[in-house]
């Protein structure tokens, strides 16, 4: 068993993609990856045929032997033309700890990233601005309104236009802070035009929990209820933004109840959007809060739901190491259903 | 950037059917023009550039001519093989191109024979003249197949297809794969038409050829355009996962061409479409609900318009630049350069096309979202559907399927039970689409949703309306409209139009499917109205009720119209329906009803179908009236024997008339026995006819309660009760159970024995009354004898009185022993609902329970001690305690928290508010707003206010944030709303207030509500909204009280901000003399009429106000007292 776990291990590490830096005339440097960990969370040494960042990350060193000489070349990261790297470990885990409401931890994991990149924020590939986009999301869940007008300076230094996804992002942040000021009216109006211009899944679900939270603070809850369903409705597979959409969904829906709606049921209706965000998305932040929000007896069905889901989840060992048969056909070799 | 795809690639995406001949590389005009003349031309030569250069410039006609010009010289010229070759298939390209162009210009005939002649005569096919690396044979051979495909010579191309599918080295890979392709589409084709398992066959051949092309990967274009169509094969066959599955492999390896993004979607949609279709045909609710969930994901991953335009312009724009860069490159290109050229080119134009028919495509978004909302609708998400329907109106007003989005958004509507809107809408569709196909569905939906309201007048006028404005109704929806009106004749009691418009609609449809209940409704229009000779008419004209039961014997309605005829019997006897053959000769005479009755439950009393089973109640009342009938005319006789008793002086005809006078009432007596018992059993069995019911149960309750029979209608009532203990209905039959037991404690047992006992002593006093007479007329006055019975006299009538005592104090014991049990009734179904903090009925229950009980407390004025024994609070505390069943450490929480509420309503009841107090604090202590019912909440959180308490604010927030729907929901509002003023927060209170009053959850709190507005108004400066709600709350009699004084305290201050002293003056002084008790604004009133005193200048009145303020008794002690004091002294 331990042995074919090392094989595996040695076989994926073989394959494992490599961090390149792309200079002038396609002269390519592969570097050694500094945000890369062991097991045991350490970092993990170098490789002395890769290059190496210095310790400013401003330039990478390189140890070339040629014909029994060892030849030391030093180039600014900055003259990269180009960067070839991976999906950076750190954001996805931080993009987690977004979901789950450790923004903090968040922050720490993407300054790293962006720390190391800082000299190589608008070069094709670095995975500088992905790590913005993240870290503009931790500062939103800290609701820090000082980091969040600190840094969006910084990104709108940076902003030229070319990146689509990061000039919409300060757009959204823009709005953020608007929401924040209280200009509600102000954010509605301003989703209302950018969503016209928009086409991407994630910024377009993004827009609609904003706008949705404006028209709720300004209890226009029929509206908040319309905005916030177009998520699960139009942005199905963009699960990352369902819990906010179904937790705001819910509150609009217990808004706009009332003795005169009793035949509605909204309450019933907007317990079920809880429900179903505590049993979809146990581990979200929002589900702590629906969980808070939902009837007693309702949260304690919901919690022994999300036990049952969270039991399930857990496969033991022994099925790790031996897969079950699948029926699933393979890929490219469909079986009739 | 150009693609890395092959040439015959290129062009194939282009068209289905491979577009193959026009692959060899066109002459270019500008190529043309280009070209230097490094010598001169042969005739053949020129004529060879001559018909290149027409071909470039798209006349393929004129191009054509000199080909076959070239062709006719060529020998002469003395061509090559390879030139006659080329020439060949130019001609063939001509005619290809052709045919590409319009229908009317194609003729595949003439391209097979052209293209068969290249493939015949020309082995080796045009060499390298016109390809180095293509001699063209492999495109002739794919567009021959194309031929044969338009010419329906399916059998011709699958043979030459089978032939290029055979690998070989004349055959270039990514022909042959294409061959497989072209395959399984011509398989598909030749079984257009056929039967569906042909279809099927044809489409599991083509998955085979393409499954075994696709084993060795997709990585070319040619192998993914293969994948692609397995995939429309996998979708057609109803595989939808191994669709999706081939799919995300293909997007995985494809290049993110415009062409692989436009296709991925429209697969995307066809395989959510085929999920859908299979969810459509499964019948498994599980499977089916699965795959339309399969069906929403795959629409929901569909890229919108917006995306995708962005990325066909890119893409676009992207090959623009291509051109130009390559343009600037070579500004004198080479031959290869000038391919490159042609190739950006061509690559453009290929991007430009589908760039322009997606952008014909304009409803491209309406469609997905169309797809959605269908999904959702299936998956019982109505709201969600809602949403989806409501984006296309929002979006794309001109859909082409927007009538079928109305009538599915009308179904969301009214599945979310938004009925209102849901009639809006469907106005709105049918003025808008008066001639759609969905208008009559909808027209029709619009009256049903009227009457699902019960609001038949206005379910006519839809219908009518409908008649009127919708164009191109079809006769059966026309049909059905009228039916519809008459429906709601009938339903809103109209009797009379009913029956014309159903005698027209008779005679308009003398065929119509809806004829047999028109004929029953006929008959229960004069039935109804009490016409029973016209409901069954005579024996030569049939009354509808008498037709039907002749027409329609098995009819739905048949055993209804047994009943009714049932009751006409009864009424007016079984002559009429025995001479029209309706009833056998054993149902006629006095007893015909009942005869009819037994007959219906022979036949129909095990029915198991609702609307049988819901007559059956009917049926026993109709027994029930029966039986009184006859107990009645027993009542006549039996008044009539004793009538003529008393006439009847001679003493055995006397006697002989009382016998038969007693016969008479013991039969009266076993009617009316029959019918209670028929009237219980149909109330019993009427738990789905709420009319029966009602009449049912109150003949019983008439009946029992007048012989004093308190336990079987505490039984029937019970009964009634357990059905549904949480039914809005259930707690008055519950009353009615408390009612009856306890009066079953004063039972007729006592009376009859008091009855028994003065008849047992009447007898002995009259005998020993009549000796005293006779004593004392004998003159035997102040005798022993007399005085021994006077004395037994006094000893009689001692006993009597004992005797009755006893009676008495047993009769008392049972009154006290029922009241006890009646409070046991009340303690259990408290009981049922006690842990249940939904149950909002449960502290209604539990104040009767307290009254009850504090109805027994021995009241002691103030000052007095009480009666030792008396039974006092304590007691009844205790008593209530034992009743619940519950302690202050036992059962669930809001159990308990209903013993401390029932308490804190004891003791109000007993006059002992600081304990009611202590009672309501024990609960904010110690209990969570989460754990208590809305009713307790709001009492608590009121409670809370009034003592300034922070924690009230939970409680009323709890009631806002999750009993919105509550009776109490009102409390949360009014009671945040207050505190927010005192919190000096009057804006947050406004909006309270506005949010309760605009979603209409104002009830009992309204009056608080408005107040809390109009203060909150004053303070924001709003002075004439205030003044119109303080005026308006003023002028409501109900609310006349405490509020009404703090209306005048605030119309004063009002017209003081105003200016208007004087005006403001007389508003104080008003409520100073009319509302002396309510002190709180009274006060208030004091020291505002005092400070505008002083603004006035009147000095002395003002220190007279202030001095008399402090006379006042309650007046005196409130806060703004010490205020006047130090005012005063000032003064």
């Amino acid at each position: 068993m331990r042995h074919a776990l090392t094989l595996c291990l040695l076989i994926t590490a073989a394959f494992a993609p490599a961090q390149v830096l792309v200079f002038r005339n396609n002269e390519r440097w592969e570097v050694n990856n500094p945000l890369a960990l062991d097991d045991k969370g350490k970092p993990v040494p170098n490789d002395p045929r890769k290059a190496k960042f210095n310790a400013a990350f401003d330039r990478v060193e390189r140890n070339t032997r040629t014909g029994g000489v060892e030849i030391a070349a030093t180039k600014r990261l900055e003259e990269a033309v180009a960067i070839e790297w991976p999906a950076v470990s750190q954001l996805k885990e931080a993009r987690e700890d977004i979901q789950r409401g450790k923004a903090t931890r968040a922050l720490e994991l993407t300054e790293s990233v962006l720390r190391i990149f800082d000299k190589a924020k608008k070069t094709p590939g670095s995975p500088w601005v992905t790590a913005a986009i993240v870290k503009l999301d931790a500062i939103d869940r800290l609701d820090n309104d000082a980091a969040l007008a600190s840094f969006l300076t910084t990104l709108e230094a940076v902003d030229d236009g070319s990146n689509l996804e990061l000039k919409q992002k300060i757009q959204l942040a823009k709005l953020l802070q608007k929401a924040r000021r209280g200009d509600h009216a102000g954010v509605i109006a301003d989703a209302d035009a950018l969503l016209t211009t928009l086409d991407n899944a994630d910024t377009l679900a993004r827009l609609h929990i904003l706008k949705g939270a404006s028209q709720h603070a300004l209890k226009r809850y029929e509206d908040a209820m319309n905005t916030y369903l177009r998520v699960p409705v139009f942005y199905g597979s963009q699960q990352e933004h369902m819990p906010k959409a179904l937790l705001g969904a819910a509150k609009a829906f217990r808004g706009m109840d009332s003795p005169a709606l009793k035949s509605q049921k909204l309450g019933e209706v907007a317990n079920r959007y809880l429900r179903e965000l505590v049993a979809g998305f146990p581990l979200s932040v929002e589900a702590e809060e629906a969980k808070s929000l939902l009837p007693k007896e309702d949260r304690e069905a919901a919690a022994a739901e999300q036990g049952a889901i969270k039991d399930a989840v857990v496969a033991p060992e022994s099925d790790l190491a031996t897969p079950a048969p699948s029926n699933e056909p393979a890929a490219t070799t469909p079986t009739e259903e | 950037m150009a693609y890395p795809v092959s040439r015959t690639y290129r062009m194939a995406q282009a068209a289905l059917l491979a577009v193959l001949v026009a692959l060899a590389p066109l002459p270019h005009a500008s190529a043309q023009q280009a070209k230097p003349a490094a010598r001169e031309e042969s005739p053949t030569e020129k004529l060879w550039n001559e018909a290149e250069k027409l071909l470039a410039e798209k006349k393929y006609e004129a191009a054509l001519a000199n080909f076959k010009k070239l062709e006719e010289q060529a020998d002469k010229a003395g061509l090559s093989t390879e030139a006659k070759a080329a020439i060949v298939f130019r001609q063939a390209s001509c005619l290809y191109l052709l045919a590409g162009r319009s229908k009317a210009s194609a003729d595949w005939a003439k391209l097979e024979q052209a293209l068969t002649r290249f493939l015949t005569t020309y082995p080796g096919g045009t060499g390298a003249l016109l390809d180095a690396n293509n001699n063209m044979r492999g495109a002739a051979r794919l567009t021959l197949i194309e031929a044969y495909g338009n010419q329906s010579k399916w059998d011709e191309a699958l043979r030459d297809l089978e032939t290029l599918r055979r690998p070989s080295p004349e055959t270039r890979e990514e022909d042959r794969v294409l061959a497989f392709v072209l395959t399984a589409k011509v398989l598909e084709l030749r079984a257009k038409g056929r039967s569906p398992e042909e279809l099927k066959q044809a489409l599991g051949q083509a998955m085979n050829l393409l499954k075994s092309v696709i084993s060795q990967g997709i990585g070319t274009p040619e192998r993914r355009e293969a994948a692609n169509k397995l995939v429309e094969v996998y979708t057609a066959l109803g595989m939808a996962k191994d669709a999706e599955q081939l799919r995300a492999e293909i997007e995985a390896k494809g290049v993110g061409s415009p062409a692989e993004l436009v296709r991925a979607n429209v697969q995307r949609l066809e395989i959510g479409d085929a999920r859908f279709q299979a969810a459509e045909g499964q019948t498994d609710p599980k499977a089916r609900e699965e795959l339309y969930r399969q069906a929403l994901g795959s629409y929901q991953g569909t890229l919108r318009r917006a995306a995708l335009s962005r990325a066909l312009t890119a893409a676009v724009e992207s090959r623009q630049q291509e051109i130009d860069r390559l343009n600037r490159a070579f500004t004198t290109p080479d031959d290869a350069q000038k391919a490159q050229i042609e190739a950006a080119k061509a690559q453009y134009d290929e991007v430009a096309r589908i760039q322009t028919e997606f952008s014909a495509n304009k409803f491209y978004d309406a469609i997905i979202s169309y797809r959605i909302g269908l999904c959702l609708l299936e998956l019982n998400r109505p709201w969600e559907a809602f949403v989806a329907f409501r984006d296309i109106f929002q979006s794309n007003p001109d859909f082409d399927k927007i009538s079928g989005a109305y009538y599915y958004y009308i179904d969301a509507l009214r599945r979310i039970g938004r009925n209102e809107e849901a009639l809006k809408v469907s106005k709105e569709f049918l003025g808008k689409f008066p001639e759609s196909p969905e208008a009559g569905p909808i027209a029709l939906g619009l009256g049903e949703i009227c009457m699902e309201q019960e609001e038949y007048d206005q379910a006519i006028e839809q219908f009518n309306w409908a008649k009127t404005n919708v164009k191109g109704l079809d006769a059966g929806s026309l049909q059905e409209i009228d039916f519809g009106i008459i429906r709601a004749l009938f339903s809103n009691v109209e009797w009379a139009k009913a029956r014309t418009a159903l005698e027209a609609f008779l005679q308009k449809y003398p065929t119509s499917p809806a004829k047999e209940s028109a004929t029953y409704m006929l008959g229960l229009t004069w039935f109804y109205e009490g016409k029973y000779p016209e409901t069954v008419g005579n024996k030569d004209k049939p009354g509808a009720l008498t037709t039907y039961f002749k027409d329609f014997p098995k009819g739905q309605h048949a055993s209804d119209v047994l009943y009714r005829l049932g009751v006409v019997s009864l009424n007016i006897g079984t002559d009429t329906l025995y001479a029209q053959g309706v009833i056998e000769s054993d149902q006629r005479g006095p007893d015909g009803a009942l005869a009819i009755a037994r007959l219906w439950l022979n036949r129909y009393g095990e029915a198991k179908d609702e609307t049988t089973r819901i007559q059956l109640p009917e049926v026993h009342t109709l027994i029930g009236d029966a039986h009184i009938k006859k107990g009645d005319v027993a009542g006549r006789q039996a008044e009539d024997l004793d009538k003529q008793a008393r006439m009847t002086a001679a003493p055995a005809a006397k006697a002989a008339l009382m016998n038969k006078k007693r016969e008479a009432e013991a039969v009266k007596e076993e009617q009316v026995k029959l019918a209670i018992a028929a009237y219980i059993q149909a109330a019993r069995t009427a738990r789905q006819n709420n009319a029966a019911l009602e009449f049912a149960l109150g003949e019983a309750t008439k009946l029992l309660s007048g012989r004093g029979d308190h336990l079987r209608l505490r039984e029937l009532y019970q009964e009634l009760h357990d059905w549904d203990p949480s039914a809005p209905k259930a707690t008055v039959y519950l009353y009615e159970v408390i009612k009856a037991t306890e009066k079953m404690g004063d039972s007729p047992e006592f009376r009859i024995r008091v009855e028994r006992a003065q008849s047992e002593f009447g007898n002995r006093l009259a005998t020993a009354r009549k000796r005293i007479d006779t004593l004392e007329r004998e003159g035997k006055f102040n005798t022993p004898e007399l005085t021994t019975a006077k004395s037994e006299l006094a000893q009689l009538s001692e006993e009597l009185a004992k005797a009755l005592a006893v009676i008495e104090a047993e009769r008392q014991t049972a009154i006290q022993a029922a009241r006890q049990e009646a409070l046991g009734v009340l303690a259990k179904a408290i009981g049922t609902s006690i842990n249940d903090r939904r149950q909002e009925g449960s502290e209604r229950l539990i104040s009767f329970l307290c009254e009850k009980l504090a109805r027994r407390i021995k009241r002691v004025r103030p000052g007095q001690e009480p009666v030792p024994g008396a039974y006092n609070l304590k007691q009844a505390e205790a008593d209530l305690e034992t009743t619940l069943g519950v302690t202050e450490s036992s059962g669930s929480l809001i159990a308990q928290a209903r013993l401390y509420f029932a308490r804190s309503q004891l003791a109000l009841l007993g006059r002992e508010p600081a304990r009611a107090e202590a009672m309501l604090r024990r609960i904010a202590d110690l209990y969570k707003p989460e754990e208590l019912s809305p009713a307790i909440l709001g009492t608590v959180g009121d409670f809370l206010l009034s003592k300034r308490d922070p924690r009230a604010e939970s409680f009323f927030a709890y009631i806002t944030e999750h009993h919105r729907s509550s009776d109490y929901a009102d409390f949360g509002f009014a009671g945040l709303a207050e505190l927010r003023l005192a919190q000096g927060k009057p804006r947050e209170a406004l909006v309270l207030c506005e949010e309760a009053l605009a979603l209409g959850i104002a009830l009992s709190k309204e009056k608080d509500i408005r107040f809390a507005q109009a203060r909150a108004q004053v303070e924001l400066g709003q002075l004439d909204e205030a003044r119109k709600a303080f005026t308006f709350i003023s002028g409501v009699r109900e609310w006349r009280g405490e509020s009404t004084s703090g209306c005048l305290y605030h119309l004063g201050i009002i017209e003081e901000k105003q200016g208007k002293l004087q005006e403001a003056l007389v508003l104080h002084q008003r409520n100073i003399v009319a509302w002396k008790k309510h002190e709180r604004w009274v006060a208030k009133s004091y020291l505002a009429a005092g400070e505008i005193l002083v603004k006035l200048g009147q000095r002395d009145a003002a220190r007279t106000n202030y001095q008399e303020m402090l006379t006042k008794d309650r007046v005196k002690e409130t806060p703004e007292a010490q205020e006047a004091r130090s005012r005063l002294t000032r003064l």
